[in-house]
C-alpha cells in the first residue's frame, strides 16, 4: 500500500510510541524519506513529547506532605473506609 | 507509571488488607510514594497550584474513604489517579459554569490536517534546552481543551502507559490513542505557531533599529 501524508499524520503517535505494525513502520518510514513535510512533522512532534517528558517539573509546595496529613489525621482518626 | 514488582504489589495489598482491618496509619505509608504524582496531576490539569493542593488532598482523603472499594485487578496507584483525575474535573467544572467539553466534542471527528508554515523548519533541538522553550511549553499545554491536557498529562509528562492512561480515563485504549494523537499535534501545532511568532519577533526587532 502506497502511504499519502493523511495516513502519516493518523500513525504518528502510534509510530513515536513504538505501537504499530512492522509493515506499517515500513511503510511509515519510507515515505518520510522522500516527503520533508512529514518528516519536519514527525521531527518535531517527537521533539515536543521529548520535551514534555523531561520537563523539569515544580516541586511540592513547601509544607504539602505536613498540610495533607493535618487534614487526613482527623478522618482516619474518626472515620472507617468504605 | 511502572508495573510495581510482584513482591510490592503484594506488600502494598497487604498494607491495605492492614488498613481496612484497623491500621489506618498504615494509609500515610501507603500513598506516600504517590503524594508528588497526584499533586503534579492536578497541578497539569488546573494550573493552579492552591487549588492543585486542595484537590490532591480531596482526592486522598476519598480514596481512604472508599479503599474498601478499590479492586485489585488495576495498581492502586491508577486507581488513585482516577480519583485524582475526577475531583480535578470537578474542581473545573466548579470554576466555570459551562463545560467546554461540548465546544470541544467534535475535534476527534475531525480530520487533521497540520499548520504548515512557509517557512517551516523542524523545532531545532537546541531550543529543547532553553528555559524560554519550557515555558513557551508550560504555556502550550495550559491553552490545551481540557480532555487534551489530561491525556497529555497522564502519558506524557506521568510517562503512563497507553493502557494505563485509558483505564483511568475511563476510555477504550483505541480511544485513548486517537484522543492521544489530537492532543499531540494540537500541541505541536499550538508550540510551532508560538515559537515561530516569537522568533520572528525577535528578528524583527533585530534588524529595526
Amino acid at each position: 500500500m502506497k502511504f499519502d501524508c493523511k495516513h502519516i499524520w493518523r500513525e504518528l503517535s502510534n509510530y513515536l510510541d513504538g505501537e504499530i505494525p512492522p509493515n506499517v513502520r515500513r511503510d511509515v518510514e519510507a515515505h518520510v524519506a522522500q516527503c520533508r513535510h512529514c518528516a519536519a512533522l514527525l521531527d518535531s512532534t517527537h521533539n515536543i513529547i521529548v520535551l514534555i517528558a523531561d520537563e523539569r517539573r515544580l516541586e511540592l509546595p513547601a509544607g504539602f506532605s505536613a498540610r495533607l496529613r493535618e487534614r487526613l489525621e482527623k478522618e482516619l482518626a474518626t472515620s472507617r473506609p468504605d | 507509571m511502572p508495573e510495581l514488582p510482584t513482591d510490592k504489589k503484594d506488600r502494598e495489598f497487604e498494607l491495605i488488607d492492614r488498613i481496612l482491618s484497623g491500621y489506618h496509619e498504615g494509609f500515610y505509608e501507603l500513598i506516600a510514594p504517590y503524594e508528588r504524582r497526584v499533586f503534579m496531576t492536578a497541578y497539569d490539569i488546573l494550573q493552579v497550584e492552591a487549588d492543585a493542593e486542595e484537590v490532591a488532598q480531596e482526592a486522598f482523603l476519598k480514596a481512604f474513604r472508599s479503599l474498601r472499594s478499590f479492586r485489585r485487578e488495576a495498581q492502586f496507584s491508577t486507581w488513585l489517579l482516577r480519583i485524582t483525575v475526577n475531583e480535578a474535573r470537578m474542581r473545573l467544572r466548579k470554576r466555570r459554569e459551562v463545560s467546554l467539553d461540548s465546544v470541544f466534542a467534535n475535534h476527534e471527528e475531525a480530520e487533521y490536517t497540520p499548520i504548515l508554515l512557509a517557512d517551516w523548519r523542524e523545532i531545532p533541538a537546541e531550543a529543547v534546552l532553553r528555559e524560554e522553550t519550557r515555558r513557551l511549553l508550560r504555556e502550550c499545554i495550559a491553552a490545551l481543551p481540557e480532555n487534551y491536557r489530561e491525556i497529555i498529562t497522564l502519558r506524557d509528562l506521568n510517562g503512563l502507559k497507553n493502557a494505563e492512561t485509558a483505564e483511568i480515563l475511563g476510555l477504550s485504549l483505541g480511544n485513548a490513542k486517537v484522543r492521544l494523537l489530537r492532543a499531540r499535534v494540537m500541541l505541536r501545532d499550538f508550540f510551532v505557531e508560538r515559537f515561530h511568532k516569537k522568533t520572528r519577533h525577535r528578528l524583527s526587532r533585530k534588524v529595526t533599529p
